[in-house]
């Protein structure tokens, strides 16, 4: 019984840090790119992501041994696609502006590589608790790198944090800018790597 | 050779089309050959014959008012006639909404001496010019790779060659042009009359890998070389965003067909130049001294942020 | 064979349950979303009127709905107005007809209830029994008059104009003597840390106050924002003795006949929001002028 709590816990940190999803797997980069512009994005679309993920898990788990293997990715698809479409229903109801800012993106979710990965690699051979937590993890492991993103974009981009004002002043307008998604992502992944390399080392030696 | 037959269908396709379109245009008065805005705030008239300039230059003849709202009638400056007469300028006092159609009615038009009747004229944007303008911007202004950042994963995966660029390109193109039309189709007559329009991501989606398959058996039957070639860039053509994301926008923005077939369009060839012209990047790059840790995919990044910093240049840029 | 029809099988129920998922999610949120657009709408019209938490909107408050339609008959075209009026307690809608040049032309009655009417197709269905086969009748817009205690306080007109990247859907509210009372940005699609800008307080509020005699050659000028206007124009951002009235007074008259400032590198979108407002309100006040002489000339009382 412990060795698989250990487990479970194991599968839930890795998500976030070993294999987390946009800075390790580098995978459903677009809206890395699109919209995180601001932590409270991050927060929204990973929340949304978090729901999607965890319920996609969680159904294809407990239906996994019904599923005919032929017609595995069809299910997986209309699966998303139905939860995407409840989140999608829901958020445009009850948090309206939040999902203006969004735009696209909520509902775009159902073209997110790493979802679908998360099902066909672990959900349909697995069962409902560690599911869950491969999900769980999976899920904030997205949320988590969205608020970096959106806190480094939102900082030296508009000089706030939150939406409140902390610097008084905007030290670089380029990072808020559509097109310097691109760049934070790829300056952020590389110090990533970079803290990796000189862990390495100090390790070795 | 292949992709050259491909190419051949593509500019075919869009020639068809051009004829199609530019055939339909007329004034509405058989004396009146052609209507057109011209700068902000002008409207050119070209007739089929000399008209009196007295008639011409008393702007009390022509009244003018935008489609939608027929009450409001614009105010006319001045009017001006050519040296040779056939061509009548019209300047208002006001800049013209050129987005919307307008509609320029006449008192009887006197030409040597000879009555033509009256003319109840539609001065719009050449229907072509709108589709012309939504194809280049879903291509170049609102690139949907560098401007809308979708499709990234695929765009990172298969920008390391040329030649992938190339075929995935294409590929993307056609799939998502056939999958585009559909999805207007079924979104104008199935999901919105029955007001199912909750339905739109599923139905979207299953159209998409439907689309896939169906160019996948058609393709495998008539062209197995072409299969060969293009065939394993198909599967990739479902995870790429920018598939599901076409039909979201044409149906949020009501699009007609031929509007959302020159959209798709426009995004699969977006798609293409962003691949291309990415792939020609990286393609150098591996020759480059990069940092470790910034090998790979950090480094595709940020160049991907120079190139989304000159698509802004787009911005601003029209044509019709 | 047997595969497929398994295949088949197994394929229909997933569908079948995944369709009703979505339609239960999709019953049960539609009555909260279309609230919640309501109470937005509702919410931004009242802190256009200039009500808030510390001046409390009047209880007789009401909101009344002018829909424009476009009605032809035959190559005759008509605008249609159709407009609330009191018919002893109850409140009626009547449609009229008024020509291109402002004559009126026909009174019809549109039998529908005040809660219908606020739905499109509850109109059109109501508005097909009155405007037989072959008059054709289009949607046009829809204004609001705000009322209070048989005055009329405002118009609030809900619309959209091009924008610079797509449409912006907006608000203008003027007062009945079409000073403008201010602006609200409820949807675009312009640029974040550009044109998204327009959302902003020291740009939108720039509208309000400004004469219908200036708002009709309104430019927008390249020019910066002076400080102290902007910390004027935001209004959320005061605080307590920031301004005295002298000096609230005193920015006013200084600015009231002021152009409209650009944001900085959005000039396109500043010029397309001013130019949006201009058109609204020019049309506008155009328009009710020639309704409200109809009106009056036909002695059909209207509640606003």
């Amino acid at each position: 019984m412990a060795i698989k709590e250990k487990t479970n816990k194991q599968l839930f940190v890795d998500g976030i840090l070993k294999e987390n999803p946009i800075f390790k797997l580098a995978l459903s980069m677009c809206p890395a790119v699109g919209i995180s512009t601001s932590v409270m994005n991050g927060i929204l679309l990973g929340t949304a992501v978090l729901f999607v993920q965890v319920c996609s898990s969680c159904t294809i788990s407990l239906v996994r041994n019904y599923i005919h293997p032929k017609i595995r990715i069809p299910t997986y698809t209309l699966t998303i696609a139905t939860w995407v479409t409840v989140i999608d229903l829901v958020l445009a109801a009850y948090v309206p502006v939040a999902y203006k800012a969004m735009g696209l993106f909520v509902r775009l979710i159902v073209a997110f590589a790493i979802i679908t990965m998360r099902l066909e690699m672990f959900a349909c051979k697995n069962p409902l608790p560690k599911s869950f937590w491969d999900g769980f993890g999976m899920g904030l492991g997205f949320m988590f790198a969205m608020m970096t993103l959106g806190f480094v974009r939102e900082l030296l981009g508009s000089g706030m944090i939150m939406g409140y004002d902390v610097l008084g002043f905007k030290p670089l307008l380029y990072f808020v800018l559509p097109c310097a998604g691109f760049v934070t992502v790829g300056l952020m992944m590389g110090f990533f790597n970079w803290i990796e390399v000189v862990y390495e080392r100090r390790k070795k030696g | 050779m292949k992709s050259i037959k491909s190419y051949h269908l593509l500019v075919g396709v869009l020639l068809i089309a051009a004829l199609f379109l530019t055939g339909c245009e007329g004034a509405g008065h058989k004396f009146v050959k052609k209507t057109e805005f011209k700068d902000s705030d002008k409207i050119v008239l070209t007739f089929a014959g000399p008209v009196d300039e007295v008639w011409a230059t008393n702007v009390a003849n022509f009244s003018c008012y935008e489609k939608p709202d027929p009450d409001i009638v614009l105010t006319i400056k001045e009017a001006v006639l050519s040296p040779e007469k056939t061509k009548l300028t019209l300047i208002f006092e006001a800049p013209l909404n050129t987005g919307e159609a307008h509609i320029l009615s006449t008192t009887n038009i006197m030409s040597e001496g000879q009555d033509m009747g009256a003319a109840l004229l539609t001065v719009k944007k050449l229907y072509f010019g709108v589709l012309m303008t939504i194809f280049l911007g879903a291509a170049l202004i609102k690139n949907f790779v560098f401007t809308k950042y979708l499709g990234l994963c695929v765009f990172f995966g298969c920008s390391q060659k040329r030649s992938t660029a190339i075929g995935m390109g294409m590929v993307f193109t056609i799939v998502i042009a056939f999958a585009a039309t559909m999805a207007w189709a079924l979104y104008q007559f199935v999901l919105k009359p029955y007001q199912l329009t909750f339905l739109n991501i599923v139905v979207f989606i299953g159209l998409v890998s439907l689309s896939v398959q169906g160019v996948d058996t058609i393709l495998r039957k008539i062209n197995p070389a072409l299969f060969k070639a293009f065939g394993v860039y198909l599967v990739l053509v479902i995870a790429n965003c920018i598939a599901i994301a076409v039909p979201l926008i044409l149906a949020d923005n009501e699009y007609t067909g031929w509007e959302s077939f020159s959209l798709a369009l426009g995004a699969g060839i977006g798609f293409l130049i962003a691949l291309f012209l990415m792939a020609c990047v990286r393609e150098k790059l591996e020759l480059a001294k990069v940092p470790p840790s910034f090998q790979g995919l950090p480094i595709a990044f940020v160049t991907a942020g120079l190139f989304a910093l000159a698509f802004l240049g787009f911005s601003g840029l029209s044509i019709y | 064979m047997n595969q497929i029809i398994k295949i088949t099988f197994a394929l229909t129920i997933s569908c079948v349950i995944a369709a009703s998922a979505m339609g239960l999610a999709y019953t049960m949120t539609a009555k909260a979303k279309k609230h919640n657009h309501h109470m937005n709408v509702y919410n931004a019209m009242i802190g256009l009127l200039g009500f808030g938490e510390d001046n409390p909107a009047p209880s007789d408050l009401k909101f009344l709905n002018v829909y424009r339609y476009i009605v032809e008959d035959g190559d005759k075209k008509f605008l249609g107005y159709m407009v609330p009026v009191e018919k002893g307690t109850e409140e009626a809608y009547e449609m009229v007809l008024i020509d291109l040049e402002g004559n009126f032309v026909e009174k019809l009655e549109v039998p529908i209830s005040a809660e219908k009417a606020e739905e499109a197709q509850d109109r059109a269905k109501a508005l097909q029994k009155v405007l037989a086969a072959p008059k054709i009748f289009a949607y046009a817009d829809a204004s609001v008059i705000a009322t209070s205690g048989g005055k009329r306080l405002g118009y609030v007109l809900p619309r959209k104009f091009p924008g610079f990247r797509t449409f912006i859907h907006g608000i203008v509210a003027m007062d009945p003597k079409f000073e403008l009372l201010g602006l609200e940005i409820m949807e675009h699609e312009e640029d974040a840390g550009l044109g998204k800008e327009i959302e902003q307080e020291y740009f939108r509020n720039q509208f309000k106050g400004k004469s219908y005699e200036k708002l009709k050659t309104l430019e927008v000028v390249k020019k910066p924002l002076p400080v102290e206007y902007k910390k004027y124009l935001e209004k959320s951002k005061w605080e307590e003795g920031m301004f005295t009235e002298e000096q609230i007074a005193e920015i006013r008259k200084q600015y009231k006949d002021a152009d409209i400032y650009a944001i900085t590198a959005s000039t396109i979108s500043s010029k397309a929001v001013t130019d949006g407002v201009k058109n609204v309100a020019k049309k506008f006040a155009y328009r009710i002028d020639k309704l409200d002489s109809v009106l009056k000339k036909e002695k059909i009382h209207a509640a606003f």
